[in-house]
């Protein structure tokens, strides 16, 4: 399975999946494959299709709130505000102030944990372990912030249609902190680690390239998109929550690179210069959160006959870790919406796949898969389809490969 | 009961998610990262159900998903100890009244053990663990 | 886009309206600010006839290159109407547009054409509108379905709220599953239609109890 093997004539195709955990999106992958390269590849997502939207059209908007947050299990405040927004919209009521800058606190803490998360990901894709616990180390500490503001550690149901349901008071302020200072600390440590490791700069250096016409083209969203030079950050473009207030710019890698690439290295050092970007966000809404409520309407009854004059269509959006989220939501004056679109942003994503996979190698399809981040905790088995015969090639064989490839550029 | 030799407590677990949101998932991954660091212990997750010991089962089974989960089931080798995690796969949770699903799990699958909660913590799911080694050594030792 | 200045929200619209004259139906800009700076933003709502909508495409593309978010999809008693999210002049810092494009299609002949020529990552979200709404988009260049199983009976649209919509048959109560059938009665009467937090909650203590009981009071 080296690379040096003699190149086939003829295509063949493995499929991948079906097994893959991303929310809305689990995908089966096709790949045409010529020798040990990628020829074109295909995905059919839709294994997990739960019917979210549909359920949705049957509850009320408080309901749904909850619903939201389990759409994803990673970005489990990012669908409830983008939700709780829209409906605000329609309702035409105003959040309090306080509730803003606790919304984008608590979203900023989840980027911290979900891009840390991510490095993990990358890291054991790429057969390195211990970079991989590492990561999932330093993570508990933003678990724990996370849990102690909202009183959980996945699924927060901390946002309500209105505000958030539980303030931050005056003794988590010095926890809050620490946690801070413990990133900031680290930071230079995760630069030096990601960036500057050999490993990591053979592996994903020009690699996976999506250039900056096709990340238009295609439309993708977040760190992808950033990443290939586009300049797309709703957290930026569009003030929403405390965002407005803050003094924040958008994050691509010439910051540090001094060069766009659009390659899986420079998706990296876009997710964890965004981590300092976060803390500094967090930072910045500490010092100047605003006292007063959480949340327009602390009655749950008076809120959902509140809902349920509401008329009207709205969009809410929010930048999710993985880019941009969207919901549309239609009220007809129900209880239940009318209609409720949800957009995740690895819906934008998945579609770069098969421009970023074209012309690589089957051993770099996983770090390249995961490089968009697409919730892939798991793309559990590949089968290789050669003509008539069909050889299972489990996650764990394809994982085999790439560590094997990490293994053989060290020793060049 | 003795642990019998075969095992020696050490556990091998293939992790099969079945349309779940993703919130166990990272709970399992965090159950296994080194604040909890279970494989001092021997429990590992491993790549393939056939390498398992224990299958840890997640989400509501969606329709597509049934025939999967079956197939998985089949692949492990026996003695073989099922846990279901979080609520969804035991009731459905928030999906409850979902269109396109073949769940809960243990209408799919026969199950050992639950874990509750969406998502339960990592001292949970490694407690359903625990329990799975404990169900895995009556297993082992025939007793009934 | 660089060097140019960025239209007002009022001016996109008025292009629109130049444009399209008779054929845009309905504009609509609304602002709203948050945070305590309440800087705002915008979100335009455009409806257009149906055969404009390509045209309005190319028009938003000749302001500056749009980002196109997700065609929204919703069964309106005998039309479909579809919003076309794009947002405009991303990248300038608070200058960002959310441009809504709606047009309506009737039932009778649900067909509307493809945009991935224009923006070709339309076709996923194309796709999914093929098989949650039964529309048909003509000239889609891959019509396979995108969600849903390939055994999923035909004709069964999700999103339809008329007859094409799911049938209660498909709907499978999973708390319901393994529940024993010989309990004895509760001491109250249960309440027809179960709150949906009783079986998802962690903490049953919270938010969905507080409802019920809130609820009762009204």
């Amino acid at each position: 399975m080296s690379g040096e093997a003699p190149v086939k004539k003829s295509s063949y195709t493995i499929p991948i999946g079906p097994i893959h955990p991303a929310l809305k999106e689990p995908v089966m992958f096709t790949f045409q494959m010529n020798g040990e390269v990628v020829e074109s590849v295909d995905f059919a997502p839709g294994q997990t299709h739960r019917g979210i939207e549909w359920m949705g059209m049957r509850r009320n908007p408080v309901q749904i709130v909850h619903l939201t947050d389990r759409i994803c299990g990673i970005c489990g405040v990012t669908h409830s505000i983008c939700f709780a927004r829209a409906v605000e919209q329609i309702m035409e009521i105003q959040v309090p102030e306080r509730a803003d800058y606790i919304r984008t606190i608590i979203a900023e803490m989840e980027r911290i944990q979900s891009h840390l998360l991510w490095a993990g990901v990358a890291a054991h894709e790429l057969g390195f372990d211990s970079l991989f616990y590492l990561a999932w180390r330093v993570r508990e500490e933003a678990m724990d912030v996370i849990e102690l503001i909202t009183g959980n550690r996945v699924n927060y149901g901390i946002i309500q249609v209105g505000g958030v349901r539980r303030d931050i008071v005056e003794e988590q302020y010095p926890r809050i902190q620490q946690c801070l200072t413990y990133y900031r600390e680290l930071m230079d440590k995760l630069l030096h680690v990601f960036l500057h490791d050999r490993t990591i700069t053979m592996r994903c250096r020009d690699h996976g390239i999506l250039t900056y016409e096709d990340a238009m083209k295609l439309c993708v969203v977040g760190p992808t998109a950033r990443a290939s030079g586009v300049k797309k950050d709703v957290r930026i473009d569009y003030p929403y929550c405390a965002y407005g207030d803050l003094s924040i710019d958008i994050v691509t890698p010439n910051l540090l690179m001094g060069e766009v690439r659009g390659d899986v290295y420079d998706r990296i050092v876009v997710r964890v210069l965004e981590i300092g970007q976060s803390i500094d966000i967090i930072q910045q809404c500490l010092d100047n959160i605003p006292s007063g409520p959480i949340i327009w309407e602390e009655k749950i009854a008076k809120l959902l006959l509140a809902c349920k004059k509401a008329k009207g269509e709205a969009i809410g959006r929010h930048e999710a870790p993985r880019g941009e989220a969207l919901h549309y939501v239609r009220m007809e004056g129900e209880e239940a919406p009318y209609a409720w679109k949800v957009k995740a942003s690895s819906y934008s994503n998945l579609i770069s796949w098969p421009v970023i996979l074209r012309g690589e190698q089957i051993a770099d399809i996983p770090i390249i898969v995961a490089s968009i981040d697409p919730c892939l905790s798991c793309t559990d088995r590949v089968a290789v389809v050669n003509k008539e015969q069909q050889a299972i090639l489990s996650k764990e064989e394809l994982h085999r490969l790439s560590v094997e490839k990490t293994r053989r550029l060290q020793h060049d | 009961m003795k642990p019998t030799p075969s095992f020696n407590r050490s556990l091998w677990v293939y992790h099969l998610n079945s349309g779940s949101c993703n919130g166990c998932e990272i709970e399992i991954v965090a159950a296994l990262a080194p604040r909890y660091d279970p494989e001092r212990f021997g429990v590992k997750l491993v790549g393939s159900p056939r390498h398992a010991d224990a299958l840890l089962v997640t989400g509501p089974v969606p329709n597509k998903m049934k025939e999967r989960v079956l197939r998985i089931m089949e692949q492990t080798p026996d003695p073989k100890v099922v846990i279901c995690v979080g609520t969804c796969g035991e009731s459905g949770g928030v999906y409850y009244d979902s269109y396109s699903l073949a769940g809960p799990i243990d209408d799919v699958i026969p199950v050992d053990i639950y874990v509750s909660g969406c998502p339960p913590r990592p001292e949970a799911i490694l407690h359903g663990v625990v329990k799975a080694i404990e169900k895995l050594e009556q297993l082992q030792g025939g007793a009934t | 886009m660089i060097g140019m200045t960025p239209l007002t929200p009022q001016e996109v619209v008025d292009r629109f309206r130049n444009t399209f004259g008779e054929g845009v139906e309905g504009t609509l800009i609304r602002e709203r600010a948050e945070g305590m700076k309440k800087r705002p933003n915008y979100n335009l709502w455009i409806t257009l006839r149906q055969e404009l909508l390509k045209p309005a495409i190319q028009t938003l593309i000749d302001i500056s290159f749009p980002h196109l978010a997700v065609i929204s999809g919703v069964d309106i008693e005998d039309q479909i109407e579809l919003v076309y999210t794009f947002s405009l002049y991303f990248g300038v810092k608070h200058g960002e547009y959310l441009v809504n494009l709606k047009i309506r299609v009737p039932k009778s002949d649900p067909r509307v054409p493809t945009i991935s020529d224009l923006m070709p990552s339309a076709v996923f979200t194309e796709r999914e509108k093929q098989e949650m709404l039964g529309i048909e988009v003509v000239g889609i260049p891959d019509p396979r379905r995108l969600f849903l199983p390939d055994d999923f009976p035909p004709g069964v649209y999700p999103w339809r709220k008329d007859e094409k919509g799911i049938p209660p048959s498909m709907i499978k109560n999973l708390w319901e599953a393994k529940r024993p059938k010989d309990r004895p009665a509760p001491p109250v009467p249960e309440k027809p239609e179960a709150p949906v937090c009783s079986v998802e909650c962690h903490d049953p203590s919270e938010a969905p109890n507080e409802t019920e009981t809130e609820v009762k009071k009204e």
